[in-house]
Parts: structure tokens; sequence; C-alpha cells
């Protein structure tokens, strides 16, 4: 099967997806949920065209969300206000367009260096517009934000998008064009050269490119797509506020780009999904659900530098030769003691949070797993400490042999692939 | 014969030392032209201020003609004047035809190009395949270039200088670190990639150099203190008590 083939096949596949998910998971906070997901996705692969494609760390891609979504919102108010015949679908082009707007007039500034100094600046640059959001409270709407009501917009076809599952089916559209349009930008003269420069940009220069431009231009099309993203999201919360383009936005989708895997073009889409799947489900689990993505951060960056996306590209030889059944005993070997560290380490921060935060007000008395305890007393910490130490300890005994098996098959199997 | 590169007292200073001193060459195009001197003379820096890695302090570098003083590397090069590096200088995580693929672009007119596929584009990936075959990598074709052995890694390096198909090639030290085998490889390579186009090379190696050169200038602490034949070098004794000494004459 050649290369086109498999990846016609793969979009199509994807198309299927994002159709039949509503078929799955009806529910309105499924529905919310994987809205949220499509928006998550564009805006990680939007980020991934800077730091896995072109090799440009921002701590302020939140900046053009954030900035478009403003501008998607105030476009809405606008229509309905002026009863001008644009439906909901088209706005998110205003996303898009505003940021390409402000990816041109900062680009500019930004990617005139590369490195530590564009890193800097692209921090610099997200302190500032968030200090003035926060100064013009007319355009940006203060703490409260800018509202919208996207129902009022001119029915699309009969579409009100009043209803959570035609808003997903928006930016499932979106979703989908978005990711076929940054996947063929990989493939054309100007991605490759990304690459070039991601990976050498002196020699990138003495092949006729100026890697100036290779970044600036990256950097426009790197805010458009997160322009677009800023748009869906205004239309699936009706809502922007400061927070859109926050610091913590933009370290977010820093999360999702490298814990899905920033050295693959889908990688982000799965650390998109994953992220958001448990930004949701874990903030009402447990209060220190950030802690949380900080800890699966330092793990990541400091074990998995592939990410999911890598781990998942280093066992497809092994997968497609057969052998991966080699690998099932030592793999699930290791599960039991990698359940014990989990657990251990959940229960120490759950603890922690209880005793340092809530103990206070609530009394140090709590329910850990289920089972009733006190984070005052001395035997919860005593047992996950034993617990984190007994699983720590199985763990360094087995993990040499997963590894050895792992590089076997590896080896078996490259062997083999002709 | 025009001239193809010209070098006029070009002085080049890095805080108080100045590391090359007035500086005046001319390579006539067409030419193999070979660069020696001791280490620490300035020829690599030379490469620089020619290339626009780093830019003179004083003086003019002249391209066919143009002035080129104080322009950027990718202003040079899509004049058409390319170099390699003395330490190798490659795209590590793009595959090999990748790597090769990236030196051709410019030259066909993709510049910065997001509205077509690469891989459509039939004259890039038959220049790059042409380049591929000329410098014996075709079998490396999907390998990536950072784990390619020392000498693929250097035939690489000059596959990326010549597949834009510039008339100046400038090659820093392009055998050294390799075996002798490797080297005599290399040579059939450098000879055939000149053939049309005028070659700049720095080589430490003195067989290299007078098996290949049609000319060679001797540079010595910042200035070039010869510049003639193979024969005429050999026999200048200036250049012997200053540089090559018994390799010259053994």
């Amino acid at each position: 099967m050649s290369a086109t083939v498999r990846t016609l096949l793969a979009f199509a596949l994807f198309a299927v997806a994002l159709a039949i998910m509503p078929k799955i998971f009806p529910s309105g906070t499924a529905l919310t949920m994987m809205s949220l997901m499509g928006v998550a996705i564009v805006f990680a692969l939007s980020y991934n065209m800077l730091l896995g494609q072109t090799g440009l760390l921002s701590f302020g891609h939140a900046v053009y969300y954030g900035l478009a979504g403003f501008a998607a919102i105030h476009a809405m108010n606008w229509v309905v206000r002026n009863k001008i015949g644009v439906s909901l679908p088209f706005i998110p082009i205003v996303g898009a367009v505003a940021g390409l707007f402000f990816g041109i007039v900062f680009g500019s500034i930004s990617t005139r260096r590369a490195g530590t100094v564009f890193a800097m600046i692209s921090l610099g640059l997200g302190e500032l517009v968030v200090a003035i959001t926060l100064i013009m409270r007319g355009v940006f709407g203060g703490e409260e934000g800018i509202s919208a009501n996207r129902a009022k917009l001119e029915p699309f076809f009969g579409f009100k998008f009043g209803p959570q599952i035609e808003v997903y089916y928006l930016i499932a559209v979106w979703c989908f064009i978005c990711v076929a349009a940054m996947y063929a930008l990989t493939r054309t003269p100007f991605g490759r050269m990304c690459n070039a420069v991601r990976d050498n940009p002196e020699r990138a220069e003495f092949v006729g490119y100026s890697t100036q431009r290779v970044r600036f231009i990256a950097f426009c099309l790197s805010a458009l797509f997160a322009g677009v993203a800023g748009a869906l999201g205004a239309i699936t919360f009706e809502l922007v506020n400061a927070q859109a383009l926050s610091a913590q936005q933009s370290g977010l989708v820093l999360l999702m780009s490298y814990v899905g895997g920033v050295g693959h073009f889908f990688g982000p889409i799965i650390g998109a999904v994953l992220i958001t799947l448990l930004q949701i489900s874990l903030s009402d689990i447990t209060k220190a659900w950030l802690l949380y993505f900080g800890l699966m951060f330092i793990f990541v960056v400091m074990f998995w530098p592939g990410g999911i996306a890598g781990f998942i590209d280093q066992h497809r030889p092994i997968v497609r030769s057969g052998r991966f059944g080699r690998l099932l005993p030592s793999y699930s070997a290791l599960a039991l003691p990698v359940a014990g560290i989990a657990l251990g380490v959940i229960g120490i921060i759950e603890l922690a949070h209880h005793q340092l935060v809530e103990a206070a007000s609530e009394g140090s008395k709590m329910k850990l797993f289920g089972i009733a305890t006190d984070s005052a007393t001395v035997a919860p910490w005593l047992a996950l400490v034993a617990l984190l130490a007994v699983a720590g300890l199985v763990f360094r005994a087995i993990w040499p042999k997963a590894a050895e098996a792992f590089a076997t098959a590896n080896a078996a199997a490259r062997g083999a692939a002709p | 014969m025009s001239t193809a590169l010209k070098l006029t007292d070009l002085r080049k200073s890095f805080g108080p030392t100045e590391i090359i001193r007035g500086l005046n060459l001319e390579v006539k195009q067409g030419e193999r032209h070979a660069i020696i001197g001791p280490n620490g003379a300035g020829k690599s820096t030379m490469f620089h201020l020619v290339s626009g890695r780093i830019h003179p302090t004083s003086g003019t570098v002249e391209l066919k003609g143009e002035d080129i003083t104080g322009l950027q590397p990718f202003e040079i090069n899509r004049r058409g004047l390319s170099r390699s590096f003395q330490v190798t200088n490659i795209f590590p995580k793009l595959t090999v035809f990748e790597n090769i693929r990236c030196g051709v672009l410019w030259a066909l007119g993709y510049r910065y190009s997001f509205w077509r596929f690469i891989d459509n584009l039939k004259d890039a990936n038959a220049r790059a395949e042409e380049v591929m075959d000329l410098i014996g990598l075709s079998a490396r074709h999907e390998t990536p270039a950072g784990i390619l052995t020392y000498a693929e890694q250097r035939a690489l390096e000059i596959g990326i200088t010549i597949a834009g198909g510039a008339d100046v090639i400038m090659l820093d030290e392009p055998t050294a670190g390799m075996s002798h085998s490797e080297t005599d490889h290399a040579v059939a390579l450098i000879r055939k990639i000149s053939e049309g186009r005028t070659l700049v090379m720095v080589e430490h190696d003195m067989s290299v150099v007078f098996g290949l050169a049609d000319r060679i200038s001797v540079l010595v602490y910042g200035q070039i203190i010869a510049s003639d034949t193979p024969q005429a070098i050999r026999a200048n004794k200036a250049v012997r008590e200053a540089y090559l000494g018994e390799e010259a004459s053994a």
C-alpha cells in the first residue's frame, strides 16, 4: 500500500470517527468534552507547527488563541446587533484572520531570533497581552470577559447551533479541515524547510533559505490555526475572558503537545484528547489536579521524551512483524509495580493536599481510595511510603528484563524488515 | 577566463586580534583552486568571510564581478556560491534524500511554497536522485542522516553543497579524518562534481592537493604569500620555509 493511499485511508477513518463519536457517546457531558477535544486538537497541532516542526519553543501561544477568541466573540455580537446574515460556521474565519494578523504583528518581532531569545520574547509578549486585556476593560470585559449568544446568528440551513450536538459537528468539520491542512503543510517544500531549520538553521542558510523568513511564515500560519481554535473555543463557551490567553493556557498547549509527542504529526492529537479528558474528569475527582499535570509533564520530559506517539512509533516495527506478543509477559509483569507506584504517589499527594489545604476547615479525617483514614496520623503516610518503596524496588528488579525483551524484539523486527 | 571569485585587501579582526590581514586572492572561472597553510592561518575564517557566515572588518569580496561583501549566507548562496563545512553540517533527523532535496529546492524556484506537495515536484526529486547517485548514497535513501558513517556524512555534506547547482563550490577540508581508501573515493567524487565548475578547497592532505588542484594559494598568518601552479608552489622557497617543509620534498 503506497504512502498516499495510507494517508488518505487514515483521514477517511478520522472523518468517520468524528462523525460517529456522538452516536457512541451521546450524553451532554460527552458532547461538550468531545467539542473541547476538537478545539484542543486544532490548538495543539498549531502549537506543534512551531515546536515539533520548526523547533520554536513558545511560552505564549495562547495569545493568538485568546485574541482570536475575543475577535470571534465580538464578531458574533456585532453580526447579531447589526442583523447581518452571517451564520455561525463562518465565525472561525474571523478567528483565523485575527490569529494571522496578530501572528504577523508579534511574529515580526519574536521570530528575528530562535532558541532562548524567541522563548523569552514569547513569554514577555504573553504577559504584556494579559496585562493589556485587564486594562482595556471595554474590549476584553475585565475579569468576567465578553459573552455572546451563538443561537442568535443567522441559521445555517436551518441549524441554529443551540444544541451541543450541532456545535459538536461544527467543530468536527473545522477540526477535520484544519488537521488536513496542517498535515498537508508538512508535505510541502515550506514544511520540509521548517524541519531543516529545526535540525540545522545554519545549514539551511547555506542552501539559500532565510531562516528568519521560514520561522516568520511558520509563526504566522501557526497563529492562524490557533486563531481558528480560539474562535471554536469562543463558540463552545459563548464566553471569552483573559483566562483564554493566559500563561496557564499557553502551558496547557505545551503539555498537550509534549505528552502526545512533538516528534510526530499525530502526537499532539493524542495529547489534546488525553489532556482534555483528564482536565475535565480529574478536576471532578480531585482538587489537586493541576499538581498531577505538573508531575505528568516532568515524568514525560525526563523518562519519555518522545511522548505517547514516540512510544507507539518505537513499537510499530515490532507489532508489524508480529512480535508484540513476546513483549506481553514482561510488560504485564511491570503492570503490578507500576500500579503500586501510581497508588503510592497519588495517595501521598491526596494525603498532603488534604492535610495542607483542607484539614484546617474540614478536619483531618478523609476518605482515600474509598477507605476512611486520617491525614494527621502517621499510619497512612507510612503505609503509602512503604507501598511506594516496595513497588519501586520490584520495578527496578523487573525493568531490565522488559528493556531487554524490547531490545531483542526490536532488533529482530528491524532485521526482518525489508 | 573571467574571474569567479576575487578578494581584495580583506581584513577581519576578533577584538584586538587580526586574523585575516589584508588578504588578496583571485580565482578564475572553471579552476580547481586549493588553499593550503598551517593550522590557525585563517583558512576557515576566509571561507566564512566569503560565504557570509561572518562579515569582514574591511575589504571586499566579489563573486563573478558582483560585490557580495556583507551579504547574508542565503543571499550569497542564491548568487551561485555554495560551501561545505569542516565539521559535518547536515540535517541529522531528515533522511539522506530529504537532506539533498533541501539543497535543491531554492535553486529550482520552490522557495517558501506551501501550496504544492513536495513529493509531486518531479524536477526536484529527479535532481535529488541524480545527486544521490553521484555521491554514491542511493542505497541510503531513507536512512536518517544522523546515523550514517563518518565518510558517508562527508559525502552527504558535499552532496548538499552541490545539489543546488551552484557554479562556485567551496569545500572545507573534504577528506579530513578519512582513511586512505575513503580519501581516494572522496577525491574521485570531488573531481567529478567540480567538472565545469569553479572549486575552491581547503585541504591538509598534500597528495589530494597536488593531485586535484590547477592552482594553489598558500595562506600564512592571514595573508596569501603565494598563488601559483602546483609545480611553482612546490618549488617556491618561501612556501617551503613557511609551510610545506619536508612534506613537499618527500
